[in-house]
């Protein structure tokens, strides 16, 4: 990452748990990531390995149950985890946007959808209800929705679900905010719509230069829109490069195993789809040792013995032992 | 919309045939003897007890009493009623809006704390506010009803005598029933205010507040355990979390949320409550001797009055559909998912 440019985002060695202090689970350990204005970074994991409990942690709305336990979340260097209540609720929806993954029960069922996004900009702008409505219209219909004077007065039951998802991102995107956190945003949708509310993110994040962090499991989404890819495996970063350097040579045996698993359309068709044996680990488990060593084909007796750290090399991070013999 | 109400409408007779039929099938279970003695006031006229049977036709077939009772039913005679000792019309006339009066406080105090206790407990789940909420709560709902209102009667009568009993005091009984007074509506707590008689409205209403008191905390438990499991679903959906990254105050997410839309099952609640206490007062009003419908019911039935008891039950049938059509219709105005007519 280059230090002339902007950071807007520094994540330090966040820590998020589980459960009651007695019987606590570690979901998050450890995870560091800066993010510049106008950059698109990538979380990519599988279920359970803790990136919409790290994203849900940014904007300080995680579940009950679930506690951040340790590390430091930056915003323009101030700290968002010791940020005082109404401060932080500032900073929610006006500086740090979040889309998230089920756009039909993201939204209020029993509220028009125009009170919902006026809603939105009149928590943070002292202006009438008139300017609040043209500003939520003009947003409508630049994400899309034809129509959109009347259909402020319809309900989100009315609308399909890439339009509801095109309103989430239209009230995400109504204080123009710094960052967008976009949680597996088309995970939910119709494969044909995937592709249009990606495009319609990319576009409106480089139209205002908006840093965004993308979290998804989808790895051929992930070389359209990110500038930078983080593996996420149990908890921890495994990965973490420029998304054409990861794609060209991927290091860690784990995000091999991800390549190796995608399927081209173009090209010849595979005799048989590969995958990676086993299943991902129960959060928190394996207590020591690499998470993904009882999964990995190169894993040998001391990643099952001792955690590996971040060995960087450039601007490419891998935790991997395989790193360190290679050097 | 106006066509389910019009079809919900069509099954009111349905519903009204069925249970006068079968309350009228009931009644046929005395003898004409122990029927026709309501009549007879004094017993050295029992001999009259044929002369009564013959000209009520109290021997004839079931069918045909029952089609005679509802021929004239349908023509606005409700027959007369020998324990109030006037016509049922008129004695339901005179009787409902006291009950109607009593049911409307009761349901207003209900959901107004049931929803703020209920909301409450949600919100702070575990903490010491939500269990004092479901100790009042549970606390209300273990005391059967005679037992609460005969110790409130004791305290706050006996002992203290801020809320006596009855529907209201001789002088508001003269007062009412000079020609001055207009009866505008029937319910004594408007019509006090429109005559401008304040002294009338604080009366009725010292006289309202023991009986709706202790009916309250019946219902009110229930509905602290709705709306509190009800809040609870709601702020742990997705939307709230939506509302809260939005950046909307507390406050906000709480109440304009998940609270409006936690209300939905209530407001079901609130609608059969309020149907049941108007039918289901009897107890209150027997212990608080309120002048309503209830305390008419219980007398006819006591008295074997059957005008009466025929005229009571087909009250409660009328408004039990209509109350549950009025709770329908404002079930469609809160939540806009919900079209009545498909």
């Amino acid at each position: 990452m280059n230090a002339r440019e902007e950071c807007v985002l520094q994540i330090q060695n966040l820590q998020v748990s589980v459960g009651s202090a007695a019987a606590s689970t570690a979901v998050v350990r450890g995870l560091s990531y800066q993010l510049s204005k106008g950059k698109v970074l990538a979380v990519v994991g599988e279920s359970g390995c803790g990136k919409t409990i790290h994203a849900l942690s940014v904007l300080r709305i995680l579940p009950p149950g679930a506690h951040i336990t340790g590390g430091q979340i930056l915003y323009h260097g101030k700290d968002i985890l010791t940020l005082p209540a109404e401060e932080l609720r500032q900073l929610r929806g006006q500086k740090i946007a979040m889309i998230f993954q089920d756009p039909m029960t993201s939204l209020n069922p029993i509220r028009t959808i125009g009170k919902q996004l006026t809603e939105t900009i009149l928590a943070h702008k002292k202006c009438s209800k008139l300017r609040a409505q043209a500003t939520a219209i003009r947003l409508l219909k630049k994400v899309g929705i034809a129509d959109a004077r009347r259909r402020m007065k319809e309900y989100p039951f009315q609308f399909s679900g890439g339009q509801r998802q095109r309103i989430m991102i239209a009230m995400a995107l109504c204080l123009k905010p710094d960052i967008l956190i976009a949680d597996e945003p088309t995970t939910a949708l119709d494969v044909t719509i995937q592709a249009q509310i990606l495009k319609l993110i990319k576009q409106l994040q480089t139209q205002s230069n908006m840093a965004a962090v993308f979290i998804t499991h989808n790895l051929a989404l992930v070389a359209e829109v990110a500038d930078e890819v983080l593996v996420l495996y149990g908890g921890y970063c495994m990965e973490q490069a420029a998304a054409a350097e990861l794609f060209k040579h991927p290091l860690h045996p784990y995000t091999q195993g991800l390549l190796a698993s995608l399927v081209h359309l173009s090209g010849p068709k595979p005799t048989h789809l590969c995958a990676i044996e086993g299943y991902p680990p129960a959060p928190g488990m394996p207590k020591e040792g690499c998470p993904f060593a009882p999964r990995c084909p190169k894993a040998t007796d001391k990643c099952h013995a001792q955690l590996p750290p971040l060995f960087t090399e450039g601007a490419h991070a891998v935790r991997c032992w395989l790193r360190e013999e290679s050097k | 919309m106006l066509k389910y109400i019009l079809r919900r409408l069509l099954l009111l007779p349905l519903v009204v045939l069925g249970v006068t039929f079968l309350l009228f099938f009931l009644t046929q279970r005395l003898s004409p003897e122990m029927r026709a003695s309501l009549y007879i006031k004094d017993p050295r006229q029992m001999g009259a007890l044929e002369e009564v049977i013959a000209k009520y036709g109290l021997r004839d077939n079931l069918f045909k009493q029952y089609g005679r009772w509802l021929g004239r039913a349908l023509s606005g005679d409700l027959g007369y009623s020998q324990s109030a000792n006037m016509p049922v019309a008129k004695a339901i006339k005179e009787y409902l809006p006291a009950t109607v009066q009593l049911a409307l406080v009761t349901i207003v105090l209900v959901v107004f704390f049931g929803v703020w206790f209920g909301a409450i407990s949600a919100v702070k789940k575990d903490k010491w506010q939500d269990h004092l909420a479901r100790l009042i709560s549970v606390g209300g709902f273990s005391l059967p009803i005679f037992v609460l209102g005969l110790l409130l009667l004791m305290l706050f009568y006996g002992k203290l005598g801020w809320f006596p009993p009855g529907g209201y005091s001789l002088s508001t009984d003269v007062a009412i029933h000079l020609p001055s007074f207009h009866h505008y509506t029937g319910f004594l707590l408007i019509d006090s205010l429109l005559n401008g008689n304040i002294k009338i409205f604080v009366d009725v209403l010292r006289h309202l507040f023991l009986p709706a008191f202790t009916l309250c905390l019946g219902s009110f438990a229930l509905m602290v355990r709705v709306m509190r499991s009800s809040m609870l679903e709601e702020l742990n959906k997705d939307y709230v979390r939506t509302a809260r990254a939005k950046g909307l105050t507390e406050r906000a997410v709480i109440y304009r949320h998940a609270g409006k839309n936690a209300i939905i099952p209530v407001i079901t609640l609130a609608g059969i409550q309020f149907i049941r206490l108007l039918g289901g007062t009897v107890i209150v009003e027997t212990i608080f001797d309120y002048p309503g419908i209830g305390r008419f019911g219980v007398t006819a039935a006591q008295q074997l009055d059957i005008a009466g008891i025929m005229g009571f039950s087909l009250m409660v049938a009328v408004l039990f559909v209509l109350g549950n059509l009025v709770s329908d219709i404002l079930y469609t105005a809160i939540d806009p998912r919900i079209k009545l007519n498909e």
